[in-house]
């Protein structure tokens, strides 16, 4: 089932054209990345999902309810972490959670229990003093509690980790991952690394449309492979395989990249076979999300 | 309604963390002790300065003050403390805008009418509590040393000048529904208070003016009767209501 869903949307600032035709469908249960340079659209897409901004044209729809602006019942299914989450600093994490809570209408037994199970989950569960001298990470990772707080079916995150140490993106990122049981994850970064290591599916923004999206094995099979490293024991014999070979190139000691047509590559093969020529190991280069990205954003 | 009740705790919660309650408190007590303090040391004041008003041609006599003094004093020094007020408390919208706090509350499926509502009851209740302190204050201490029965439509003086307070309100919160910052927000207030007052000084529409509403004098002395406030005090209602409105709808379509 999809969860979002975003037909022929545009939307432009005074005249600069931000999304021009953009279509997404996000299925249920995953973690969608949602990726694009600085500035190619991803926080004004996110916004027009929450109803936030005006849209030129184009539908989208949360759970096959259409989004309308201004008036955002549809809010109710979505949760939402912005890329610098602001909080009334005069109040703690706890209180932040239950005014949260209160004013999305939970019931208050609930409310208590879930924001205590959810201030443990992102590690503030002791914390007690006052949101106003909270670091970056303290505030993102509070920001991923209040998303949470009412069980969203979709939960939205514009660059969580884009701010963050490597702690504190790891600390996100598995918060993140804990949190795919419970719904359909919709992360926009530009870390390719993150999506990488979490994203069961992602899409490339680029120019205000989507420039291709998938699984993240169906985006890398999109690209044929980059070429292969084939790895000599000895320094002599890599060079050997040089003087016969002109395409082969050194990177290390005895390690040599390969990028050609499959034949020549078998030709390289046989000659190692026939000269006996011991190798370490033959790897294919896997392309990654990297540089089909910068192939797609070109 | 739950959700109401909610956002105007946080108002409120906002207004004592931050310290602006207190500083209410201690501003509209202080002029509330102020008004009958100034009328009780007028003749003292005056004897000090005698000789220099002599030298001028100005002979002191005997100075008779009372509590008509006191509540003049009052409404002589209410509109400082409405525009330390509105100082104070016109930036309840736009600090959110600016900081992104509402955004928050917004992705939440809030009601953008239960926020515009939750400010203007709270402002209005701020408003009420300082004005009444300082009303209270300056009715016990005039009561205390003078009478307050000498003075005419007193209570209903107080009032007007309370509903002109929450027209003032009003309009800070329609100006921050329209504009992003703070000193906006202020300089229209400021700017509708003025065409208000030219409003005032034109002889065909000037009873309609919400300005009258602060020209207490001739009602405490007894020259004007009730009536001729009427209208102004209709408009200044109706217009209230109409400001609120015109916010909410302003809301609904704003780009946050």
């Amino acid at each position: 089932m999809e969860i979002l869903a975003i037909r022929d949307l545009k939307k432009s600032f005074g005249s600069k054209e931000v999304l021009r035709g953009l279509d997404l469908s996000v299925p249920e249960h995953s973690i969608f990345g949602f990726i694009g340079r600085n500035g190619a659209g991803k926080t004004t897409t996110m916004k027009t999902i929450l109803g936030l901004l005006q849209t030129d044209s184009g539908q989208i729809y949360v759970m096959g309810e259409k989004v309308h602006f201004g008036q955002t019942r549809t809010n109710r299914h979505i949760g939402y972490l912005p890329d610098v989450p602001e909080y009334y600093p005069y109040m703690t994490p706890l209180e932040y959670l239950h005014f949260c809570g209160e004013i999305s209408g939970m019931d208050k037994t609930d409310l208590v229990t879930r924001s205590n199970e959810l201030l443990e989950l992102v590690g503030l569960g002791q914390e007690r003093h006052r949101i106003k001298g909270f670091s970056r990470g303290m505030k993102q990772r509070l920001g991923i509690a209040q998303a949470l707080l009412n069980r969203p079916k979709l939960l939205i995150c514009d660059e969580p980790t884009s701010a963050l140490d490597p702690v504190g993106r790891k600390e996100i990122l598995d918060i993140l991952l804990a949190a795919k049981e419970q719904t359909t994850i919709l992360f926009s970064t530009h870390i390719l690394s993150d999506v990488e290591r979490i994203c069961t599916e992602a899409a490339f923004l680029d120019n205000g449309r989507i420039a291709m999206q998938g699984t993240i094995a169906e985006l890398r099979s999109m690209r044929p492979s980059d070429g292969f490293i084939i790895e000599t024991e000895q320094k002599e014999t890599a060079s050997t395989l040089i003087k016969a070979f002109g395409d082969l190139k050194a990177t290390e000691r005895n390690s040599l990249t390969f990028h050609g047509s499959k034949e020549r590559f078998f030709d390289i093969m046989r000659y190692i076979a026939e000269n006996r020529i011991p190798v370490q190991r033959i790897e294919r280069i896997e392309p990654t999300l990297e540089s089909l990205f910068l192939e797609v954003t070109k | 309604m739950k959700t109401l009740f909610a956002l105007m705790k946080k108002e409120y919660l906002e207004t004592a963390r931050t310290g602006k309650l207190i500083i209410l408190v201690l501003l509209f007590s202080l002029f509330g002790v102020m008004n009958p303090a100034i009328a009780k040391l007028t003749p003292w004041m005056m004897e000090m300065f005698s000789d220099s008003l002599a030298e001028s041609g100005l002979t002191v006599t005997n100075v008779q003050v009372d509590a008509f003094a006191s509540w003049t004093q009052f409404f002589k020094n209410i509109p400082m403390a409405l525009i330390a007020f509105v100082l104070i408390f016109s930036d309840s919208f736009t600090k959110e805008y600016k900081s992104g706090t509402l955004l928050l509350a917004l992705t939440k499926g809030l009601s953008r009418y239960k926020v515009v509502l939750a400010k203007t009851v709270l402002l209005l209740f701020l408003w009420t509590l300082g004005y009444g302190l300082c009303f209270a204050v300056t009715c016990g201490y005039t009561a205390y040393f003078w009478d307050n029965g000498q003075t005419d439509h007193l209570l209903l003086a107080a009032a007007m000048w309370w509903l002109f307070g929450v027209w003032i309100l009003s309009l800070i919160v329609l100006f921050s529904s329209l504009l992003q910052n703070n000193t906006s927000v202020t300089l229209c207030t400021g700017g509708m208070a003025a065409f208000a007052y030219l409003l005032s000084v034109m002889p065909k529409v000037k009873t309609y003016s919400p300005v009258l509403l602060m020209k207490t004098n001739f009602l405490l002395s007894g020259v004007e009767e009730a009536e001729a406030y009427m209208e102004a005090i209709v408009t200044a209602a109706v217009s209230t209501v109409i400001f609120i409105t015109i916010s909410i709808l302003n809301m609904n379509k704003r780009q946050v």
